[in-house]
């Protein structure tokens, strides 16, 4: 009999052991197939300036990079290329890979992708800071909250500005609204729940949406509501703007199209997962990456559906959208080339890794980060890449 | 093998647990109870054949130690004679371990729900997108709120509350089905065996998310109520102030219910002989 219970304790002992190594690294949890269990490591995308793209890293640095000087294999930093390197966060709790990351203020990661104005580069991190810095020599101008005060709880949306006041959504459910030269707070509007997605400003409104499926329009000078609404499920993507209407995706799988003025519904769409990424609003069309491994493009006005591409796997960036093509990435790591009139594929490349973020296109050429933490720049009429840029750096 | 194991286990429990959070008023907390108490209960079967089972190995008691002297020297007999009785007395020795063997991967499945469904990270809801059901009822509760009496059930309990509970339900199950040991030696290893699992459990508790502690502490305390009524009484488990001097004469079924008694007799008769 005590053979029997041993044997049942060994069993219990392997089934925990079993629990911790199969749970902690089952391939395909974290994208990358390894142990990292969905931990918050980022994806922002690209802002270009100066004939530098500037992008948030997944150690928690912001990166000017040179295409021209990368093309050319020069060493980093070459000129007009810095790197600033954000104070590693305070881990939420002490469990390690076994359990999530606190959603306040832990995680080394940046979702935003920079905005610059001026000489300034805007940033917002999972840490929950805004960062202003620099755009020529990547110093920190100023850092909101400032030295000695609480962060303000995750950003994962980008930070917005009208080139005089900064406007960013918060894990804490505010609204924050900054100086932009100074970083001195202006205002807050709390709303009733979590917000990851970036605001939008259209003729002095703030339009945001948060994780209790309110979706508000709050004046941009003094952060009081204009208006809400409260839709059937959470809004997932940050919301895009054109003329009378706004747009974005929720959890119900819908893709909304919102009057601006009250906040009555004009259209919706529903598709086979969420409308994760913002949707790009170009002449009379939207087009929308969604999480059912397709790009659609609908008319803007009546939602009626023009074309849609499926791919190889979820597109979980916003398309770049230029004159002729409109540039989408699937998790899997395959950049399509679309016609933007018919939503034909052109061509395809894949970079070999899971790609989170949005790509960035300028001209032919496309920049992408992927999750092996390199920028991949693809020259789209070659079809071939170019080089790459690891930012991991030493 | 990833995608079986999420068709066939993961993702019934991840979207059975969201869309019964959302029927509870959008608490995940008592979505994790009922789903304990639900598993709990298609395992009932199981659960009788493994007390039935652990209560008739006590009853089998006095035969074995009979065997265990007879054939002290020879364990290979010993264990022939050992499986005979088994068979004669119609017990499968490994059938206690059935119950726990299927809950290992609705651990496994309710630790990554919780992970995933919760989505305390961008990176996790991604994942969750993956593998939820087109139900309206899914759609609404994304994503869901985490707070439940106090604690953040994706996180670990700072508290040691839970650690706490999980150790003590366990060690209390534990001891309620643990006949003590003849031998010294034997009686020692028991107890270590006994403290050493609720203890383990108890170190897990501190690191792993609440969630899945409270799926342990709300099956131990089903596992204790099932084994007091099945078992009539709490067992092998002795209060300290509850401890009463066992009587002369006994009968049969009164045997089977206070073995703890008799083994400490034989235990102390062993020890005259001696």
């Amino acid at each position: 009999m005590i053979k029997v219970r041993n044997i049942v304790r060994i069993v219990i002992l392997l089934g925990v052991l079993l629990l911790v190594f199969v749970s902690g690294c089952m391939p395909g949890m974290d994208g990358g197939g390894g142990c990292s269990g969905g931990q918050a490591q980022g994806w922002s995308s690209f802002a270009p300036y100066n004939q530098v793209i500037c992008f948030g890293s997944m150690e928690g640095s912001v990166i000017a990079l040179s295409p021209q000087a990368r093309s050319e294999g020069k060493t980093f930093p070459a000129e007009n290329e810095w790197v600033y390197v954000m104070k590693a966060a305070t881990p939420g709790s002490a469990c390690g890979a076994m359990c999530a990351p606190s959603t306040s203020a832990s995680g080394k990661g940046i979702y935003a992708t920079p905005v610059v104005v001026g000489d300034l580069v805007y940033t917002g991190t999972y840490s929950g800071k805004v960062y202003a810095l620099n755009a020529n020599r990547g110093v920190v101008r100023w850092i909101y909250p400032r030295e000695g005060f609480e962060t303000v709880g995750a950003i994962v949306g980008d930070v917005i500005t009208d080139g005089k006041v900064l406007y960013f959504g918060s894990a804490n459910g505010k609204v924050y609204a900054l100086d932009a030269d100074t970083g001195d707070f202006v205002w807050e509007f709390q709303t009733s729940d979590k917000i990851w997605t970036a605001p939008a400003l259209d003729n002095g409104i703030i339009y945001t949406g948060n994780y209790g499926g309110n979706v508000y329009a709050i004046a941009a000078d003094t952060g009081k509501e204009v208006w809400s609404i409260k839709i059937p499920s959470a809004v997932a993507s940050s919301i895009a703007v054109k003329d009378q209407l706004i747009y974005f995706g929720t959890f119900d799988r819908n893709l909304y199209a919102v009057n601006k003025a009250d906040g009555t519904v004009k259209w919706k769409y529903l598709a086979g997962n969420w409308f994760w990424a913002m949707p790009v609003v170009r002449d009379n069309t939207i087009y929308a990456s969604c999480l059912d491994k397709k790009v659609y493009a609908f008319q803007a006005d009546s939602g009626n559906e023009l074309w849609q591409f499926a791919g190889d796997g979820q597109m979980v960036g916003t398309p770049a959208v230029t004159d002729k093509y409109v540039y989408a990435v699937s998790e899997k790591g395959t950049l399509y080339k679309l016609d933007r009139s018919d939503g034909k594929m052109v061509n395809s490349i894949s970079v070999g890794y899971t790609v989170y973020g949005s790509p960035y296109a300028d001209g032919d050429m496309v920049y992408i980060y992927a999750r092996d933490h390199k920028v991949y720049a693809v020259d789209t009429l070659k079809n071939t890449i170019s080089w790459n840029f690891s930012s991991a750096l030493k | 093998m990833v995608d079986i194991w999420n068709v066939a286990i993961l993702d019934p429990v991840m979207n059975g647990l969201i869309a019964l959070s959302q029927l509870l008023w959008g608490n995940f907390g008592l979505a994790i109870i009922v789903l304990t108490i639900v598993v709990r209960i298609v395992l009932m079967p199981l659960t009788f054949r493994q007390t039935k089972s652990t209560k008739a190995m006590q009853e089998l008691q006095p035969k074995m130690q009979e065997l265990q002297k007879k054939y002290a020297r020879d364990q290979k007999k010993l264990q022939q004679e050992m499986m005979r009785l088994y068979k004669e007395a119609g017990i499968n020795p490994l059938g206690c371990m059935w119950p726990l063997l299927i809950q290992m991967p609705i651990w496994i499945a309710l630790y990554q729900s919780i992970m995933q469904a919760l989505a305390a990270t961008p990176e996790n809801l991604l994942l969750l997108s993956q593998h939820l059901y087109p139900w309206d009822m899914v759609d609404q509760a994304i994503p869901l709120n985490e707070n439940f009496l106090g604690l953040r059930l994706s996180q670990p309990d700072p508290t040691l509350i839970l650690a706490i509970l999980v150790g003590l339900t366990m060690w209390v199950q534990q001891k309620m089905v643990t006949p003590p040991a003849t031998d010294p030696r034997q009686q020692q290893m028991s107890s270590m065996t006994t403290m050493m699992m609720p203890l383990m459990f108890a170190f897990f508790t501190l690191s792993f998310p609440s969630g899945l502690a409270l799926y342990w502490v709300v099956s131990n305390i089903i596992g204790i109520i099932i084994q007091y009524i099945v078992g009539n009484g709490w067992g092998y488990f002795n209060f300290p102030s509850f401890r009463r001097p066992q009587p002369q004469a006994q009968s049969a079924t009164q045997k089977a219910a206070e073995q703890p008694s008799k083994a400490l007799k034989e235990g102390d008769k062993k020890k005259e002989l001696k």
